[in-house]
């Protein structure tokens, strides 16, 4: 009954017009970003923090959210018609999307996209009002050894399934922590690493750091290649045929299973369950040598997944602070700006905002279906605008988001070195996504681990004597060995090649 | 990519060395507890322990001849790189001097034409939008504070 309330209370703030207005500008903007090459959806959810400043929270959470899912759509019609992922999780959208686009038959493509995407992301968002205030209560029996132990985990599987090497990936989560130290001590309050700069008081802003690693630092690397071919493709016909609905109909409810609970998992990343979608797709099919070439399946599957994991990865934000993704990342910067923490207390303190947030995608996913089939057209026509005026114009307003943080230029040359980190960085093939979850969660980390050690008297043992946090770590330790092992010949396999 | 991976694990390494040098000017332990330098500390050996064994991999590791990727850019990618990073370089020096409106003019002007377009009828136009527009938007519309310099523009 309690959580009956809940729903009708989230859905008349969701509602709202002013609400539902901003929830459209947030899909219109994700889209966008999701279509243009150079900005991913973390970097763009970046740059639009500071657009929702005079914003009450939850519509300024609203937009937000929604610029994060429109963005996965958006970089399925890059994928489809470019063979170029607008964002990491369409990666494996562009083995058949691209191939059907090249036999004329991108409309279908994108449309099923659309409609999958539609029906993963609602059934993710129904089961997140299922389970979310059910894991609220949990998540509040834990202690800050329990806390260590979940950020450990999730850490780990940022870092386990990061990139080809283990060890540069846990390099690279240490270097998040060692920034995330910079600042004020998280326990006793005293500054430490600012060498006697005001502007480190507050410590490295992430902000900048992901507009530089994912924005900045993409369009340097941009600048290296040639100018995209776009290939022209007839998308008058967006519906898909009945005998290519008979074969996706099945694709869609495995995606979104299969989406709904990877995402469940605080660390896992979008790639992971769309490539899972993909390969159960090839297995249970008829006609796994077609996979590849050009098979609706192969396009429905793993777009479905990519929105129900994006829909489902907001329950361990919401529920226990801890983000999956930098996209979420950000989206939780974002919640922390305007005065809000997530976690199992904010069900409490802001159901308001919980609530209306869980309602507001629903209508997101109602939005971008409406967006997405008429005016696909319209965006594969920005795929048109040369690079010369697009970057430019995304350096524009990633200048602008960062300044506008605390209104200095500190931050504009923060983003432009971590920029230029970011370009190193992609050049060497080390992942970018660790250290920007251990720059956020370092703090949390610190905060907690300290604590427990207080309750100890310094006993590092009091983290295996709690059953969750004993079990916890036990997980992420787990994770790290078959990471580990799974790497091990892959590495040098990889490395030989180079 | 051998060379770059051992120079960034040694760059790493020599950071934690500075992190962990610089970690004993704050308290390890106070009398509540762990104090501000007891993560430090343990971060950067951690850190320093796994970029040194990252180094000994990379350096150890089998390699075969084959395809060579190299970590330079070609001439024509380094010079836009270049003009890129000049343009930013040029913002954040100016941009309270100059004021927002006046150095982004300058900035959506310049860069541009260091990438190769030459429209000045697009590059002019989409200048002005992206300064005076933008800053129109952001300042009196979404009530952001952005530099204003000393022509007071």
């Amino acid at each position: 009954m309690e959580t009956l309330q809940y729903w009708i209370q989230g859905f008349s703030v969701a509602t709202l017009p002013i609400n539902l207005l901003f929830a459209l500008i947030g899909c219109v903007l994700g889209t966008l970003i999701g279509v243009l090459p150079g900005l991913g959806p973390a970097a763009g959810t970046a740059i639009l923090i500071p657009i929702t400043f005079s914003l009450e929270p939850i519509s300024a959470i609203i937009m937000l959210a929604a610029i994060y899912y429109g963005a996965m759509y958006g970089g399925t019609i890059t994928s489809v018609l470019v063979n170029v992922p607008g964002e990491a999780a369409s990666v494996i959208t562009c083995f058949d999307g691209y191939q059907m686009a090249k036999q004329g038959r991108g409309g279908p493509a994108l449309g099923i996209a659309a409609i999958g995407s539609f029906v993963g992301g609602t059934f993710a968002t129904f089961a997140l009002m299922v389970v979310s205030l059910p894991l609220a209560s949990f998540a509040l029996r834990f202690g800050p050894p329990e806390v260590f132990a979940l950020l450990v985990v999730g850490l780990s599987l940022v870092t386990g399934l990061a990139g080809r090497s283990l060890l540069a990936a846990l390099v690279m989560t240490f270097f998040g922590l060692l920034l995330a130290m910079i600042g004020m001590d998280p326990v006793r309050g005293a500054p430490r690493f600012t060498f006697g700069i005001q502007d480190l008081y507050d410590g490295v802003g992430f902000i900048p750091v992901v507009m530089g690693l994912f924005g900045v630092g993409e369009i340097l690397l941009s600048m290296e290649q040639p100018v995209l071919e776009i290939i022209k493709t007839k998308l008058t016909d967006l519906w898909p045929s009945r005998k290519e609905w008979g074969v996706s109909a099945g694709a869609i409810g495995r995606g979104t299973i299969i989406g709904f609970f990877l995402g469940l998992i605080p660390g896992i990343g979008a790639i992971i369950p769309t490539f899972m979608a993909y390969v159960v797709e090839k297995k249970v099919s008829k006609h796994p040598e077609k996979f590849g070439t050009g098979v609706i399946e192969g396009v429905a599957s793993p777009e479905t997944a990519n929105n129900s994991y994006a829909n489902a990865a907001m329950v361990p934000l919401l529920t226990l602070g801890i983000p999956g993704s930098p996209t979420l990342a950000v989206l939780m910067g974002a919640f922390i700006i305007h005065g809000l923490t997530p976690g199992p207390f904010l069900f409490k303190e802001r159901p308001d905002v919980v609530w209306g947030l869980i309602a507001s995608l629903y209508m997101g996913n109602v939005i971008l279906l409406i967006l997405n089939l008429p005016l696909v057209g319209f965006w594969a026509k920005l795929l048109e605008i040369r690079y010369q005026y697009l970057y430019p114009g995304i350096l524009l307003f990633c200048i602008l988001g960062a300044y506008s943080l605390n209104q200095s230029v500190f931050d504009v040359l923060l983003m432009v070195l971590f920029g230029v980190l970011g370009y190193v960085f992609r050049k060497v093939d080390w992942p970018l996504a660790p250290t920007i979850l251990a720059l956020i969660l370092g703090p949390m980390m610190e905060r907690s681990l300290r604590t427990s050690l207080e309750m100890s008297g310094g006993d590092l043992w009091i983290l295996f004597q709690r059953p969750i946090s004993a079990v916890l770590l036990v997980i992420g330790a787990i994770i790290l060995l078959t990471s580990a092992i799974r790497l091990m010949p892959m590495w040098a396999r990889k490395e030989s090649k180079d | 990519m051998k060379r770059p991976w051992q120079i960034a694990s040694i760059i790493f390494v020599l950071v934690s060395i500075f992190v962990l040098i610089h970690s004993f000017s704050y308290p390890y332990k106070d009398r509540l507890g762990p104090g501000p330098g007891f993560f430090p500390f343990w971060m950067s050996i951690i850190t320093g322990l796994l970029s040194l064994g990252l180094f000994l991999q990379t350096t150890f590791a089998e390699s075969e001849s084959g395809e060579k990727k190299t970590f330079f850019p070609k001439r024509d990618g380094a010079i836009r790189i270049a003009a890129v990073l000049v343009s930013l370089t040029f913002v954040m020096v100016f941009m309270n001097s100059l004021g927002f409106r006046l150095s982004l003019l300058i900035f959506l002007f310049f860069l541009p034409l260091l990438l190769g377009v030459r429209n000045w009828i697009v590059i002019s136009i989409l200048a002005i939008a992206g300064s005076f527009g933008v800053f129109h938007v952001f300042y009196f519309w979404l009530k952001l504070p952005l530099p204003i310099g000393i022509f007071g523009i």
